[in-house]
């Protein structure tokens, strides 16, 4: 981000790289974060796009698995279901997300209106217990995100349910804060609009009512290793049966 | 449903064969309207969906089970981009590019996204890769034959491969095809990481004029 302004030509080097799967994961970020709102960076890496496309054609096809198309219809079910469930539950003290960051019981009481409205949907769980979490705006309440996870598993997963921009020179950092914990602990950089897989080996296992946000930082994360910008989505895991 | 062929059994037309499926055509194919699939997908429409999968999944898990070598994720991954593809086809724009081209660039996306992040880089500086003896990887490179079978790949970009030299045509390939970074790349060939990433660089400029 440091670099002079791009020459036309040194633009469509880094727009071919990017396609061509050349770039280190740092520019490879880096141009992801610029794509949203860099017209002449997204029109070169569209050229580039169709002028590799034909090169797919030498990955042979692989038959998908019988579960995978499942498990795709599952999980957009599930995201339905929670957007639904927190539309429903959007007046009176969902409102008062703004501060479930200090506000433990009524962050638990959302949490279980959340979770009994999930019970009542026919939504397909496998695994022993599931956790999820519906990461709302703080302002609007719009829900932006899901994070999902099984107790067993020891990672969680985090899907868009909205579109959303990052200005150019920030990054969306994901934290996560259980009851007893002295503070947040970093998840890392979140790219906006796509799902991710986040493994935890190294915290304890989900608690309910655990905390889960994603705030504004500079590119390369928090200087601090804790939050330092504005919270763009927030929410609490819930367990659901 | 009009629109896009929803037919069940076209899953099972591009299932791959031993003896054909490495030149199995990627091309779009006239019948399928992509485009229509991905409107119908941003009405809400759940077939439509289904039916980009079952007429794409295998050709997008093959691109993604190349990148990330390894069965499960890349299952995870086209899980993922489905999802994806799901909550942004009303964002697609035809006029950027073709609908087919944006549903291999989520897959692709996703995949380089997650070899790069997950499979450090291996540390080889320019520096350490300069001091290798370049000599004798040249020897090498002198008769490295082609690693991909590309003619077969559809398009204008056959032909302008064909004007770079094996060694340059197989870096560009081992990037796109499966993934490798410029140091995997270097690993590969024998050959300094500088070497390859200048290699790299000049065919994608020389791609560029030929496709122009």
């Amino acid at each position: 981000m440091s670099a002079p302004s791009p020459t036309p030509d040194n633009l469509d080097e880094l727009a071919g790289e990017y396609v061509l799967g050349t770039l280190s994961a740092a520019r490879r970020r880096d141009v992801n974060a610029r794509l949203p709102h860099d017209a002449a960076l997204r029109a070169a890496v569209d050229r580039w796009e169709e002028r590799l496309l034909p090169l797919s054609s030498l990955a042979a096809p692989v038959e998908p698995s019988p579960g995978l198309w499942p498990r795709i219809a599952e999980t957009l079910d599930r995201q339905s279901a929670a957007r639904q469930a927190a539309q429903a539950t959007r007046p009176g003290w969902w409102d008062s997300l703004f501060f479930w960051r200090g506000a433990a019981a009524s962050g638990l009481a959302a949490a279980l209106v959340l979770a009994g409205t999930l019970a009542l949907r026919p939504t397909p769980a496998p695994g022993p217990v599931q956790y999820m979490v519906v990461l709302v705006a703080p302002q609007s309440q719009t829900p932006g995100w899901v994070v999902q996870a099984s107790a067993g598993q020891r990672e969680v997963q985090l899907v868009p349910i909205a579109a959303m921009q990052v200005p150019a020179d920030r990054a969306l950092e994901f934290w996560t804060k259980a009851d007893g914990w002295a503070g947040p602990v970093s998840l890392g950089l979140i790219k906006p609009g796509e799902p991710v897989r986040i493994a935890l080996d190294k915290l304890p296992p989900l608690e309910p009512n655990q905390l889960f946000e994603l705030t504004l930082e500079p590119a390369t994360g928090s200087p601090t290793g804790k939050p330092t910008g504005p919270i763009q989505f927030i929410g609490r895991a819930v367990k659901v049966m | 449903m009009p629109g896009y062929a929803a037919a069940p059994g076209l899953s099972a037309r591009s299932a791959p064969t031993p003896s054909c499926s490495a030149r199995m055509p990627n091309r779009p194919d006239p019948d399928f309207d992509y485009n229509a699939a991905l409107e119908q997908c941003a009405a809400g429409r759940r077939a439509a969906l289904e039916a980009l999968y079952r007429h794409e999944g295998p050709r997008l898990l093959g691109v993604a089970q190349r990148i990330v070598r390894d069965r499960a994720r890349a299952e995870d991954i086209v899980h993922d981009a489905f999802v994806n593809i799901w909550h942004r086809a009303g964002s697609f724009d035809a006029t950027r590019g073709s609908a087919r081209g944006w549903l291999y660039s989520v897959v692709r996306n996703l995949a380089l996204n997650a070899v790069r992040d997950g499979r450090h880089e291996t540390a080889v500086d320019d520096d350490t890769a300069a001091a290798l003896d370049a000599r004798d990887a040249i020897d090498a490179w002198h008769d490295t034959r082609d690693a991909f079978d590309w003619r077969d790949s559809a398009g204008r970009i056959g032909p302008c491969l064909e004007q770079l030299e094996p060694v340059r045509r197989n870096c560009v390939l081992h990037a796109y095809v499966e993934g490798l970074s410029h140091s995997e790349i270097a690993q590969r060939l024998g050959a300094p990481l500088g070497t390859v990433k200048a290699w790299i660089k000049r065919s994608l400029k020389a791609l560029k004029e030929c496709l122009a």
